[in-house]
């Protein structure tokens, strides 16, 4: 459908003018005097009232900085809820000062605000310092200030805590198994052994994998469960790997080891468990002992926690 | 002769329905008429959200409330925001549709912010053109809402209510009469609110918003974060008597108060509509005890219709 009608020269050059005063990062008068708001209106310097009313007890100026900083605030406490966690470990000046750049990096372009913070790891993965002493070109780097008030690796904590809570946020809000039929641990036992090999798992529509460098999951249920929001020491690095997923619409968390992550890897990218187990065990230099007496623990906790939806056995 | 309210039901006095409330309306079902939804906040979701309005939508009626139609935007209309609009209301049965006599973003971004328009013949054409497309392709007229506004433009030469009101006779669509938003206006734009009031067409007025704001002494920002202020009630005493009264609903979304609270806030419209019921005057008091334990007070953040945003349930 072609509804769009051109519309008048009129409207459309106000509101791209008053679009780049408010949003300007500098606030108005470097909004008005930017050239992207030249380009629409050539206003000298204070001339605001040209184009906006002062009310009697406010100036021109004054009355769009009420837009300008509305627009700031409102978004960076919609970021500020969304990564809650990552705001409470950065402190909320830090935060606030990466969600800043990054409304002027990825401002919105969605009608809903589910998605405002959906490139914010990508964000500070981009202006992540690259170690080393020049750090200065970054957003990472530029929040510590003279002095980092970080270490040098905790960039990439700060980027894996917020990849876990955009993962739980999408989680939480997205496709589920709710009402489902689920697969139980009764149906993988009635599959003859020398067929399990074949058998095709169907994930369910909500697990979500997560590999990072640090133990992000860990300190994540730390910090839910410190006390008047006492500071929880950031960890060393140390790899780590989560599975995600809801049920009875609340997010659930797991903490897996490298082995069960390559496994269920496998498995939701459409591999047989025989492959699965192939590349995980390749991947896990498990002793095969071991691992067949883990693969049926596995499957059996994955199953009662609702990670598959249905078995499928190909002829 | 057009059909009081649009030939819609007086619903009697609703809330607006917010996150915080969703358990304590799923246990106790309180005795309230009906609900306000905001339109973005589920029509994507597939999670707890989605299903705690189908289950409310189950036992009240409900009416849909968005806030990113930008119906004044030079922007092409967004389709798919129109077709996921239509989707919902196809599940939920809202009585009507609302949104915003606005824009929110240009060029292809969205400041979520509720934008004033310039009140010219050009902009009220345009409008006018856009709200036909919709209401086209939605099958059913649009209600419209009076935004509260902080700038004026010099441009424009319609008063706001003379905008509406030829507005809503061209494309016969239905009014969202925001009584907290005349009042803020008329103080931001020094304009008498009972002239508004007065000439807005009361037989297109199919609902009433009421909420409280907060006073920064050179203006009025329509925060929705306490009680309705004395002026206000006075204001939606002369709006129901001029429409003979319609729906009603009390909006309350930043500092949100336990829902007894809500709830006997938007009972007290009952002592403005010349019935002073005893049970009203009991419900309100109560209200009134529970808002002095919970110690609400002037806002410091005061953010203009603070945003709905909708926070993971995590375990």
């Amino acid at each position: 459908m072609n509804a769009h009608r051109v519309p008048p020269e009129e409207v459309s050059r106000v509101q791209r003018w008053f679009q780049a005063v408010i949003t300007h990062p500098d606030g108005v008068q470097a909004g008005a005097d930017s050239d992207a708001a030249k380009r629409l209106m050539h206003l000298p310097p204070g001339q605001l009232e040209k184009v906006i009313t002062r009310s009697r007890a406010l100036s021109a100026a004054e009355r769009v900085a009420i837009y300008a900083n509305a627009y700031h605030t409102r978004l960076l406490e919609c970021l500020g809820e969304v990564y809650p966690m990552l705001k409470r470990t950065l402190g909320e000046e830090a935060f606030d000062g990466f969600a800043f750049g990054y409304l002027q990096e990825y401002p919105s372009r969605s009608y809903t605000l589910n998605e405002l913070g959906r490139h914010f790891p990508r964000y500070l993965q981009e202006t992540r310092p690259s170690p080393g002493p020049d750090e200065s070109d970054s957003a990472l780097a530029d929040s510590a200030g003279e002095e980092p008030a970080f270490a040098q690796d905790w960039p990439d904590f700060f980027i894996d805590l917020a990849r876990l809570e955009w993962a739980i946020y999408e989680v939480f809000d997205g496709p589920g198994v709710e009402g489902k039929p689920l697969l139980v641990a009764g149906q993988l036992l009635c599959i003859s052994p020398h067929r399990w090999a074949q058998a095709r798992l169907h994930p369910a529509s909500c697990l979500q994998l997560l590999s990072a460098r640090f133990p992000v999951n860990d300190y994540y249920t730390a910090m839910r469960r410190a006390k008047d929001d006492k500071p929880v020491p950031i960890p060393s690095l140390c790899e780590s790997f989560v599975a995600l997923t809801r049920r009875d619409y609340i997010v659930r968390r797991y903490n897996l080891s490298r082995i069960e992550f390559e496994l269920l890897h496998a498995i939701k990218e459409g591999q047989t468990i025989g492959e699965a187990v192939e590349r995980a065990a390749m991947t896990g230099n498990a002793e095969v002992e071991q691992l067949a007496a883990d693969l049926k623990l596995w499957f059996r906790n994955w199953t009662a926690e609702g990670f598959f939806q249905s078995v499928e056995m190909r002829q | 002769m057009i059909t009081k309210r649009l030939g819609h039901p007086h619903l009697g006095l609703g809330l607006g329905l917010r996150t915080v409330h969703f358990d304590y309306i799923l246990e106790n079902q309180p005795n309230v008429d009906w609900f306000e939804v905001i339109s973005e906040n589920f029509m994507d979701s597939q999670g707890r959200p989605r299903y705690v309005l189908e289950r409310i939508a189950e036992r009240y009626p409900v009416v849909m409330h968005g806030v990113s139609l930008s119906i004044g935007s030079a922007d092409p209309l967004n389709f798919e925001y129109l077709d996921k609009l239509k989707g919902l209301a196809r599940d939920i049965k809202p009585l009507w549709i609302s949104d915003h006599v606005c824009w929110t973003g240009v060029a292809g971004r969205n400041t979520h912010d509720l934008l004033p328009m310039p009140l010219t013949e050009l902009s009220l054409k345009h409008v006018v053109e856009r709200i036909r497309t919709v209401q086209d392709f939605l099958e059913r007229p649009l209600v419209l809402e009076n935004p509260s506004t902080y700038v004026g433009f010099t441009g424009s030469t319609l008063s706001e209510w003379e905008f509406i009101a030829r507005m809503a006779e061209e494309v016969n669509c239905g009014l969202l009469l925001d009584v907290n938003n005349v009042y803020v206006s008329s103080v931001n734009h020094d304009f008498d609110p009972e002239e508004f009031i007065r000439s807005v067409p009361h037989e297109r007025v199919v609902q009433f918003h009421l909420a409280g704001h907060t006073n920064r002494q050179t203006h009025l920002i329509d925060t929705h974060d306490n009680h309705v202020i004395d002026p206000v009630w006075k204001l939606y005493g002369l709006a129901h008597r001029l429409t003979g009264g319609v729906s009603t609903l009390l909006e309350w979304d930043a500092r949100i108060p336990p829902f007894p609270v809500l709830h006997a806030e938007v009972l007290k419209a009952k002592q403005h509509m010349g019935e002073e019921l005893a049970d009203t005057r009991m419900a309100a008091a109560n209200g009134e005890q529970a808002t002095a334990a919970m110690g609400v007070s002037e806002g410091d953040l005061a953010v203009p219709h603070p945003l709905h945003h909708i926070a993971a349930e995590v375990l």
